[in-house]
């Protein structure tokens, strides 16, 4: 790590810890879903930009998590932490079984099956409404009682953390090496021994877990849940959040909900005008920075730290130093 | 030659759509053979590399690899039996380093560590001329350093057998005989080669053995001196 990203890394924790003593009830409670989506933008950034599956369904698996933990909790009273287990082994399922069945397929026909995917999903939550509570949605318990948001705050930090330090961990491993070579070149990395259809499935299997992971927190936090939450509208969003940080980095996806979250939020003032200033900055984004904003922003602190140091090394060379 | 040949194809045969690619091809390839397979465009070179190296099934025949059937095997079965290979087309992972490049092989090999794999890596850089540029993005290098570089993934394989598809097309004499040299190095390491190009003299300096297909046929297999006096050859490679 350099310098300049740890000391990024110390100011964002620091920032993260004294968040919910810095800000009222409002901005507390958009922090709480800036981190659920977070979790969800980099896990999408796992899948995306390191895997170069370009999936559509993401949101369909939060929404399958957050259902199954609803469900599991109200319907025969296990414990909250249990159906989050439970949401989590559905989507890896689902995931593993979704990841099988895309095998051979690349680009748009992937994109258009994992929407297809998720819409059958949203439009099963709102048909079942005897089992799901259907449009008009179904109350989850919460998973702590209080007046505050504090709870969940640091719950929510931690299962970002946490989330964030399991996919930083195998991104540089083997398999994070597999997943970028199967992106680049699915022949050669066959040729190469790596076993393609395993790490495919392998990789929707995980990042669907963590999409689920993130539902569970999703629907114990709001307390109800509707099958929106899966729509194509919030994946847009999703994708908006993990390209305008930067889909081929979990922190840069990460950091771009963070951001985005705030953003929109802090717009809200504007109404429809602020989606507009998103999907422009969403253009732009794609026009002119195409690994994401951070990764430009990072770019151009280097080369200001590089010559600064240069500048300074050329200062002692004219003083003889 | 009477060993179990390392390779060998029976009856291989390949068809798209309506067009037989590759028909009853039977060619079996001893360990410690260098082997040049020529033969004029569309003759089914590449697509009996593709088969034998588990990129494309068969619709007839059989491979055996050391005496075991291997039909049906995938490409990743076929590396992690030690059977390497370079692409027509060089297939690199563009966006990543040389250095990652390589040790994708390298950890894909069952009980691989990281430390041994860049130190295996590292060797074989260092014996294609590449060490310096370890760091570098695939796609950042010339042409002729992709080829080698490709040619160190497969090495990395620590493969028994190696298929190269036209390791000479495009290049410059230079890195030709660049090629050249390394592969010779390589054969009296041991390695078994199966050469597919259209460079004929390169070819010439190199193998022992020549292969010639035509039509999805093999029409010749001897020696460099029997296939270059061979009249069905000359009709059919050369228009004689």
């Amino acid at each position: 790590m350099s310098r300049w990203s740890s000391a990024f890394a110390l100011v964002l924790a620091a920032l993260a810890l004294a968040f919910p003593f810095m800000v009222n009830a409002y901005w507390l409670s958009v922090g709480v879903l800036a981190m659920f989506y977070a979790i969800v933008a980099a896990s999408w950034a796992l899948l995306a930009g390191y895997a170069g599956q370009f999936s559509f369904g993401h949101m369909a698996f939060v929404s399958l998590g957050a259902y199954t933990s609803g469900l599991l909790v109200m319907t025969f009273g296990v414990p909250i932490p249990l159906g989050m287990a439970a949401g989590v082994l559905m989507c890896a399922i689902v995931g593993s079984g979704i990841g099988f069945v895309c095998l051979r397929m690349r680009g748009p026909y992937l994109a258009l099956f994992t929407v297809a995917f998720s819409e059958v999903l949203r439009i099963v939550i709102v048909s079942e409404n005897e089992v799901t509570g259907g449009s008009g949605g179904l109350e989850v318990t919460p998973l702590f009682h209080g007046a505050t948001d504090m709870p969940y705050h640091y719950l929510g930090l931690a299962l970002l953390g946490g989330s964030l330090a399991i996919m930083q961990l195998l991104v540089t491993s083997r398999w994070g090496l597999f997943f970028r070579a199967i992106r680049e070149n699915e022949d050669a990395a066959a040729a190469a021994g790596v076993k393609v259809v395993r790490f495919r499935i392998l990789a929707f299997a995980i990042t669907s877990s963590f999409a689920g992971l993130a539902g569970g927190f999703y629907g114990h936090y709001i307390g109800i849940l509707t099958p929106d939450i899966g729509s194509v509208d919030q994946m847009g969003l999703v994708v908006a959040m993990a390209v305008i940080g930067g889909a081929e980095s979990i922190i840069a996806a990460m950091i771009g909900a963070l951001g985005l979250e705030f953003l929109v939020e802090s717009l809200r003032s504007y109404g429809q005008w602020r989606l507009v200033l998103f999907g422009a900055l969403l253009l732009l984004t794609m026009r002119f920075a195409r690994n994401g904003l951070l990764a430009l922003a990072w770019q151009w602190l280097a080369q200001l730290n590089f010559t600064s140091l240069a500048r300074g090394r050329g200062r002692r060379a004219l003083r003889g130093g | 030659m009477d060993a179990l040949p390392l390779i060998e194809a029976r009856d291989l045969t390949k068809r798209f759509g309506g067009i037989l690619a590759v028909s009853n091809l039977n060619l079996a390839v001893q360990q410690g053979e260098l082997v040049g397979l020529i033969g004029p465009n569309g003759s089914g070179k590449t697509t009996t590399i593709n088969m034998l190296t588990g990129h494309l099934a068969p619709a007839a025949g059989h491979i055996f690899l050391r005496g075991r059937r291997a039909d049906g095997h995938s490409p990743s079965e076929f590396a992690a039996l030690r059977v390497g290979r370079t692409f027509q087309i060089t297939q690199l992972f563009s966006r990543m380093s040389v250095l990652e490049n390589m040790l994708v092989p390298g950890l894909a090999r069952p009980h691989s560590h990281w430390t041994a794999a860049t130190r295996t890596a590292r060797r074989h850089l260092e014996f294609l001329g590449l060490a310096a540029l370890e760091t570098l993005r695939a796609k950042n290098l010339s042409g002729g350093q992709q080829k080698l570089l490709e040619l160190g993934r497969a090495l990395m394989l620590d493969p028994e057998i190696l298929f190269l598809d036209e390791p000479f097309a495009g290049v410059n004499p230079f890195l030709r005989d660049q090629i050249i040299e390394l592969v010779r190095k390589l054969h009296a390491d041991g390695r078994t080669f199966v050469i597919v190009d259209h460079d004929i003299e390169a070819l010439q300096r190199l193998v022992q053995r020549m292969v010639v297909m035509s039509r999805g046929e093999k029409i010749a297999d001897g020696t460099v001196t029997e296939v270059r006096e061979d009249q069905e050859v000359l009709r059919a490679y050369a228009g004689v």
